[in-house]
């Protein structure tokens, strides 16, 4: 109920705190966004804000605002969106998706902006470098003494960690490309 | 009985090795025969952010082999069940399953959607029922009140999942707690996510998320948390001592994993079939408790 009265707070102020630049905006943002099949649900947001009312991370950092990113897709708002770090804030937890009185899966549509982020250099170093990992092992860790002795201990199976086949897969996807437009030092 | 490929994912298998251990000990006393399959790999949940497509073949590719071997699969981590469960509605479209057929042809599999993905605890549910995990129970946890969590990706999205469970008011794991004997506690964070899925990218509002629920724990005077999600576990145990570090909390919740609990009432041995031991916070005042 906190959220919901949040959003309607925000709707006396008649917007979003969203501050729009004509100049910089692209219109077309909002068609390359659709273009990919899970962000198709995008065209029936109304813009609601029953995604942010039960956002667990919005109720903790307000400024991550999942009804606040659809409609700077819609306003064409490119820029802001891809280079802002909240879309990577998402706990994944589905809440939005599961409550959208319009089906609208959010959490598919902030996919696509991380994937189309990342192709400009936005993704966090953690992402890539847990995908390098997994190449290495197959799994996101390294391989380390101390948990094979372990469960040698507890009479568990031995672990493969062959990460062979998922190398290629991953090799296949243009991780390169995302990975060479990081800064991993960051 | 019941026959199902174990999927480890990577966080239980090497950080958490206590759930797989009572996991193993509960199917076997059940009679669930698990089969392990070597090539099994990370379950591409968190690969989606770079890459939707590479994220999904990932998935795809551990349900290809668990198909080639003929079985479904059982999962522990309630994010790989999310993350298998979710592969398998979006490759029901053809050219989804055509583009990633393509890459797992490069690893000499094919994915068709013949296995389906189960949580232990669906098996526990749906497979051995409610009814003859009450007749195997051994030890009384009448004493203990327990605060159950079920891991958001174990119920949702419910493209994946239908609603075998309301999201909103989620029964099965409460059940499950009763039948083993001890009472589940109801309380209003019940459906508060983990924040372990953004731990990685942001530490502190993972952490905002963890206290919220504790503090609304605290006053509930529950023994236990009991989850079925390594990577809830985490947040819930693992990080219980820094965030008391960081935030100057005294948080002192015992967290344990369902098949821990299920074992301890079917009278396993604590420490060698359920590794109890490793729990980050002790749960000797729980077996204190267990008659």
């Amino acid at each position: 109920m906190k959220g919901l009265r949040q959003m309607n707070s925000e709707e006396k102020n008649s917007d979003l705190g969203i501050t729009v630049s004509i100049s910089e905006c692209e219109p077309n943002f909002k068609f390359e966004v659709l273009s990919h099949p899970d962000a198709s649900g995008l065209n029936a947001c109304f813009n609601c804000g029953t995604c942010t009312a039960g956002c667990p991370i919005h109720e903790v950092f307000p400024e991550y605002n999942p009804r606040k990113l659809a409609k700077m897709v819609k306003l064409g708002m490119k820029k802001q969106v891809l280079s802002s770090p909240y879309i990577w804030y998402c706990a994944t937890c589905h809440n939005c998706e599961q409550r959208c009185p319009q089906n609208v899966k959010f959490f598919n549509i902030l996919n696509v902006l991380k994937n189309l982020a990342a192709r400009q250099g936005y993704a966090p170093s953690c992402w890539i470098q847990q995908t390098e990992q997994i190449a290495k092992t197959g799994i996101v860790f390294p391989t380390e003494d101390s948990w094979i002795k372990r469960r040698q201990e507890m009479s568990l199976p031995f672990l493969n960690l062959d990460g062979e086949k998922a190398k290629r897969i991953i090799e296949s996807s243009g991780m390169n490309e995302i990975k060479s437009k990081v800064n991993l030092n960051e | 009985m019941s026959k199902y490929a174990l999927f480890l994912g990577c966080t239980t298998p090497t950080q958490v090795p206590q759930y797989e251990l009572s996991a193993r000990w509960v199917c076997k006393y059940f009679g669930i025969e698990l089969i392990d399959i070597k090539d099994f790999v990370c379950c591409g949940i968190n690969q989606v952010n770079l890459d939707i497509e590479t994220g999904f073949s990932l998935a795809a590719m551990n349900l290809a082999l668990a198909e080639s071997e003929k079985l479904d699969v059982l999962t522990l981590c309630a994010a790989c069940t999310g993350a298998l469960a979710e592969t398998i509605e979006k490759l029901k479209d053809e050219a989804s399953r055509d583009k990633v057929n393509k890459k797992l042809k490069t690893v000499g599999l094919k994915y068709t959607g013949q296995s389906k993905v189960k949580h232990i605890s669906r098996v526990l549910y749906e497979d051995i029922g409610l009814e003859t995990i009450k007749k195997g129970i051994k030890k009384d946890l009448s004493a203990l009140h327990v605060a159950p969590h079920y891991g958001c990706h174990y119920l949702k999205p419910k493209s994946a999942f239908g609603d075998f469970e309301k999201p909103d008011n989620p029964k099965r794991l409460h059940h499950l707690i009763s039948a083993a004997g001890a009472h589940p506690i109801e309380y209003e964070t019940l459906g508060l996510c983990c924040g372990g899925k953004t731990f990685p990218v942001t530490k502190n509002l993972a952490h905002s998320l963890v206290q919220k629920k504790f503090d609304n724990l605290m006053d509930k005077e529950a023994d236990a948390m009991v989850l079925q999600c390594q990577t809830c576990y985490l947040m819930y145990s693992g990080q219980q001592k820094e965030i008391n570090e960081n935030y100057g909390k005294r948080y002192d919740f015992p967290v344990i994993l369902y098949p821990q609990l299920l074992g301890l009432a079917l009278g396993a041995e604590p420490k060698k079939d359920l590794g109890l031991d490793l729990n980050e916070i002790s749960v000797n005042r729980i077996l204190d408790k267990i008659l």
